[in-house]
């Protein structure tokens, strides 16, 4: 069995009287993109800050890169934090290059790998501006290099999109990808589901300090699944047998099966009408985003057990 | 290790290229310089370097009529002009060719009495002096050449303390206010270093960069790292002071008697130089467990101005060293932690510090600063992360004891 690049077991973590993470788990494969999701303060950076060892926690397990936080280790992680911050009053090169030292990364060689980045990042330009003079996506790309600059094994980052415009998005996107590609371990914390969708192929839901979900995106789509079809056609899809409630939406038909209905019943009740012309039937998966909010609701998508 | 000294020297080449840095590092020099410049002008255009008469009424001044120039003299000895009697003198001080005269009156061997006669103001010290060996040196004309030098020399005294700590020359009244100069420097110095490792913390708090930090190096690398680097700034202020007034005095000296017989006290250097580190090491402790607590560099220094004024109080006392400096007031301050290298700065020249009272000094800041960056490094732990929130006392507390951040 793989060892797991990161893995935290029962964290529990509190600030005073505020509990603040009672019971997350979760575990990072190698090469793997994961999504670490949940409300706004439901735990999610304070675990990320105890697998990191800024916070000592209150109880459980860390194992990161084989084993307990360490100096050594430090070099190994590029973290974009939550909470962005260069040093303002510096120019662009300097600030990057400090960073990359601290990474354990020789001078020389920051100087080296840097313009490629810069350019990248179309910040080449701007390399010898005061921090202060960028604009906020300019600041955000430069912290993107900041962290991957000294080719970290594992890479944590906290809302990486926050700030960026729809061409940056893509373009951070892509180096996620391809960081992915090289074979790097990617932790991911964000609220835009669409691109937990399109970039992890796992996710770790917190709600209330808690791990409320955890697994394959796949699986848990298809555990929110439930007795729902989609269907693309044409002719009348009303008052079929089985069907609690049937609602067209952008062309495609959505029906909620009764208990004891399945999909091949309406299957079979819709083949047997005239005039139906079916283009597609599916059986109707719930977006993240839906699942994300039944969850934190406290609410379950209507037919998920 | 390594990261300490990345740090550092971040640290160091981002204060010192900093315009602020440049022009308060560089003003106390200057300024040192333009006063310089300006006694000296005001010195040398002032000398009068008409000549000085004399009226040998005793027969004396015969042998000896012209000295070679001395140290003594400066850049412009003055002239001595022998007049056959005193009419004559005194025309020449009416008519401004002389400045003054001296009468040597024909009893002088039994009187000892000597006039000098002048206009407006008396010839300055060095002026003086010269006639003075002018005569010496014709009343010793009989005398072997050794014995004739070392009379014409006169004393020259040295009050030395029994265990040989302390000395006291006769060359110069300005050794006396040496200590407190360096004392002075300390203070600025010092105490700029500790705003400046203030707003280097509170930095880190105000541009967000503390979570990247602190995974990349331990606390005590960062926090560590910043306080070497500032006080490596500290220490080229305090060089570029030092080197600016050693050129100065240098320079100084050749125009301005009370500089040559400036010496620098060495004992009480070392002595300094041995509390600098744990009283730089305490400074920067509490500075940077403030900038830890508060949420913006303001706060900060309202508080770190009230913490600077235990590092300045003896300034306040030094009426009471000048009286009494071995009361017990003087020996709480040399061996209370805050006070103790200033305290030693002032009172250095005016009594000899018992040895115990340094020694104990030296353990108590030494054992405080210890204590003190222990308790900062936890404190900045806790404090660092409360992004926009001040750390209350309790929480402060907290941290130091249990080291927890929340």
């Amino acid at each position: 069995m793989t060892t797991p690049t990161a893995m935290v077991s029962h964290l529990s973590k509190s600030f005073g009287a505020v509990r603040a993470v009672e019971d997350v788990s979760f575990e990072v494969y190698p090469g793997e993109i994961f999504g670490l999701l949940g409300p706004n303060g439901a735990g999610k950076t304070t675990s990320i800050r105890m697998m990191l060892d800024i916070f000592n926690a209150d109880r459980g397990e860390i194992s990161v890169l084989g084993g307990k936080m360490d100096e050594a280790k430090k070099n190994r992680i590029g973290y974009l934090p939550e909470e962005r911050g260069l040093y303002k009053d510096l120019k662009l090169e300097p600030t990057l290059i400090f960073l990359a030292r601290l990474k354990g990364l020789s001078e020389a060689e920051a100087k080296r790998r840097l313009p490629d980045w810069l350019k990248r990042l179309d910040l080449y330009d701007h390399r010898y501006k005061k921090v202060q003079e960028l604009s906020k996506g300019m600041q955000q790309k430069a912290q993107v290099i900041a962290t991957l600059l000294h080719e970290p094994e594992l890479i944590v980052i906290d809302e990486p999109f926050a700030g960026l415009d729809p061409v940056n998005t893509r373009l951070v996107e892509d180096i996620i990808r391809e960081q992915q590609a090289a074979g790097r371990t990617i932790v991911m914390s964000t609220h835009q589901m669409h691109q937990v969708e399109a970039l992890c192929s796992r996710i770790a839901l917190i709600n209330k300090g808690r791990t409320v979900l955890y697994g394959e995106v796949d699986q848990i789509k298809h555990s929110f699944a439930g007795n729902a079809v989609t269907i693309t056609g044409q002719g009348d899809f009303l008052n079929v047998p089985g069907v609690l409630e049937a609602r067209q939406d952008n062309g495609d038909w959505r029906m909620s099966l009764a208990p004891g209905t399945g999909p091949q019943d309406v299957f079979k009740a819709l083949a047997a009408r005239d005039g139906i012309k079916i283009e597609r039937f599916e059986i109707a998966e719930p977006s993240l985003d839906d699942i994300f909010i039944w969850t934190v609701q406290g609410r379950q998508e209507p037919n998920h057990a | 290790m390594h990261k300490l000294w990345v740090v550092a020297k971040h640290e160091y080449l981002k204060i010192t290229r900093k315009r602020s840095f440049l022009f308060g590092t560089l003003a106390m020099p200057l300024f040192f310089v333009a006063i310089m410049v300006l006694v000296i002008v005001v010195m040398v255009a002032g000398e009068d370097q008409r000549p000085i008469g004399y009226v040998d009424q005793a027969g004396l001044l015969i042998a000896v009529t012209s000295l070679p120039p001395t140290e003594d003299d400066g850049p412009n000895p003055v002239e001595l002009l022998a007049f056959a009697n005193e009419a004559q003198a005194r025309t020449a001080l009416e008519t401004g060719r002389i400045q003054a005269y001296y009468v040597l009156p024909a009893d002088y061997l039994t009187s000892h009495d000597v006039q000098l006669v002048y206009w407006e103001e008396v010839p300055r010290g060095s002026a003086q002096r010269r006639f003075d060996r002018l005569v010496r040196a014709n009343l010793t004309t009989s005398l072997p050449a050794d014995v004739a030098a070392r009379a014409q020399q006169g004393i020259d005294l040295t009050a030395r303390s029994a265990d040989g700590r302390q000395e006291v020359g006769g060359d110069s009244i300005v050794n006396i206010f040496v200590p407190f100069f360096i004392g002075l420097f300390f203070s600025i110095v010092v105490l700029s270093s500790g705003s400046y490792l203030l707003e280097a913390v509170t930095d880190e708090k105000e541009n967000r960069t503390i979570e990247v930090m602190a995974t990349s190096m331990t606390s005590g690398q960062l926090i560590g790292g910043k306080a070497l680097g500032l006080m490596a700034v500290a220490l080229t202020q305090i060089g570029i002071l030092v080197v600016t007034i050693v050129i100065g005095v240098m320079i100084g000296a050749q125009f301005v008697e009370a500089l040559r017989g400036l010496s620098l006290p060495w004992s009480m250097l070392l002595t300094l130089a041995l509390f600098f580190v744990p009283t730089f090491a305490l400074i920067a402790g509490m500075m940077i467990a403030v900038g830890s607590m508060v949420t913006e560099t303001r706060q900060g220094q309202q508080i770190a101005g009230a913490l600077n004024m235990l590092f300045t109080l003896p300034f306040f006392f030094i009426i009471v060293f000048f009286t009494a400096p071995n009361s017990p007031l003087a020996t709480i301050l040399t061996i209370f932690p805050t006070t103790s290298f200033l305290t030693i700065a002032l009172r250095w020249s005016l009594t000899t510090i018992p040895m115990w009272e340094m020694v104990v000094g030296l353990v108590l800041v030494t054992v405080s600063a210890i204590c003190m960056v222990w308790a900062a490094a936890r404190i900045f732990r806790m404090g660092m992360l409360r992004y926009g929130q001040r750390l209350d006392l309790k929480s402060m507390l907290r941290a130091v004891r249990t080291g927890a951040e929340g």
